[in-house]
């Protein structure tokens, strides 16, 4: 169970590590605050309660730059 | 789940203050809305005008092109855009890019000054002097004088800047902190000076957070320069936004609050604490100015230009 992250200049293959786990729980473990970054699911804005399936791309575009 | 207006069950957004969900098409909507309502309410627009954007290319100036163009289809207003090229390298040029890409797209008049130009120095030859007094202090001031000459210039009656939510309640709190009770009566989303060489300012998205502003051009694709001015570094700005920040985590309406409290006590401030200028000109270049030099011919004159 994986899925594709792409960040910025990453596009990596990441695991699924359980049941459930959400883009929000992503952003955590990438210590990412939701509130400078919007989510795609397979090219589709969504919110970050969404869980991410196997064989998802999900992409994080950051939107809030400090100064 | 489901958009609270709509039903469809693409939902983008969810509005923390109020748990209403949005799916794309009333997410911008509701932003355009929003835009409008405070365009209205504040009567930032009349009909003739001519409006210059400050458009750096970013985010915010691009939305709020974006916004005033509606205005313009309909024929009440004339459109125009100035980007200020302030010599930053690796970094303005993509936006200066971008805002000409805009300008082109919607057919309108468009200006890029540089301050190499103008002043016959870039911000990062300025930066590599000694004693110099920080970017943004040299940015802001340059970048003011060159978007008033601009307005004037290109015959616009208002310039339109891309002010967020989140900037409004920084500079309400910063000042406010700060004791500076003279910047507090300037700021709102309408500023006009006695001055008539200074054109009226306007911020259509000062109701808006910046996340929001961040989403709809992303939600409407929507060409935008995301990147981080090399200059930016930790300002007192920046820590009042993360104090505020984390305060909207738990309190979600604390920054429309802020706003709404600032804009009961505005006409007060104004009436009580401003200052009358003595509307004198700078004996160099002839713009408004209370001191022999204006702010900006100050600095060339330290700089040795």
């Amino acid at each position: 169970m994986s899925f594709t992250l792409k960040y910025k200049n990453l596009n990596e293959e990441r695991e699924i590590p359980n049941d459930d786990y959400t883009i929000k729980d992503l952003l955590t473990e990438m210590e990412l605050s939701p509130q400078t970054v919007v989510s795609k699911q397979n090219g589709e804005l969504v919110i970050e309660d969404t869980i991410i399936e196997d064989g998802d791309e999900i992409q994080l575009v950051q939107i809030i730059y400090g100064g | 789940m489901q958009c609270s207006k709509c039903g469809n069950p693409k939902v983008i957004y969810k509005r923390e203050q109020s748990g209403q969900l949005l799916c794309k098409d009333c997410f911008i909507e509701s932003i355009e809305k929003k835009a409008i309502k405070t365009i209205k309410k504040e009567k930032l627009l009349d009909k003739g005008d001519k409006v210059l954007v400050a458009l750096s290319g970013g985010k915010d100036s691009v939305t709020t092109l974006e916004i005033l163009d509606s205005f313009r289809q309909r024929n009440i207003i004339d459109l125009c855009a100035v980007t200020v090229d302030e010599g930053i390298a690796n970094y303005r040029q993509d936006g200066v890019d971008i805002a000409t890409r805009h300008a082109e797209r919607l057919g309108i008049e468009h200006k890029v000054v540089s301050l190499k130009e103008d002043y016959g120095i870039t911000l990062d030859e300025i930066m590599q002097r000694e004693n110099h007094k920080g970017s943004c202090t040299y940015c802001g001031v340059f970048r003011r004088t060159i978007i008033n000459k601009a307005a004037r210039e290109m015959g616009a009656t208002k310039i339109a800047t891309g002010h967020n939510l989140d900037d409004e309640v920084q500079g309400i709190m910063m000042n406010y902190l700060e004791g500076n009770t003279d910047n507090l009566t300037k700021l709102g989303a309408k500023t006009e000076s006695k001055a008539k060489e200074f054109t009226v300012k306007i911020k259509p998205l000062r109701e808006i957070p910046e996340r929001e502003i961040g989403l709809y051009v992303v939600a409407k694709e929507l060409e935008v320069h995301f990147d981080s001015c090399p200059y930016a570094m930790q300002s007192f700005r920046g820590e009042v936004s993360e104090v505020i920040n984390q305060l909207s985590e738990k309190h979600p309406t604390i920054k429309y609050s802020t706003l709404r409290g600032y804009d009961k006590i505005k006409n007060i401030l104004k009436k009580e604490m401003k200052k009358e200028y003595a509307h004198g000109r700078c004996a160099r270049c002839g713009e408004p100015s209370s001191n022999e030099l204006c702010k900006a011919c100050s600095f060339l004159e330290e700089l040795g230009l």
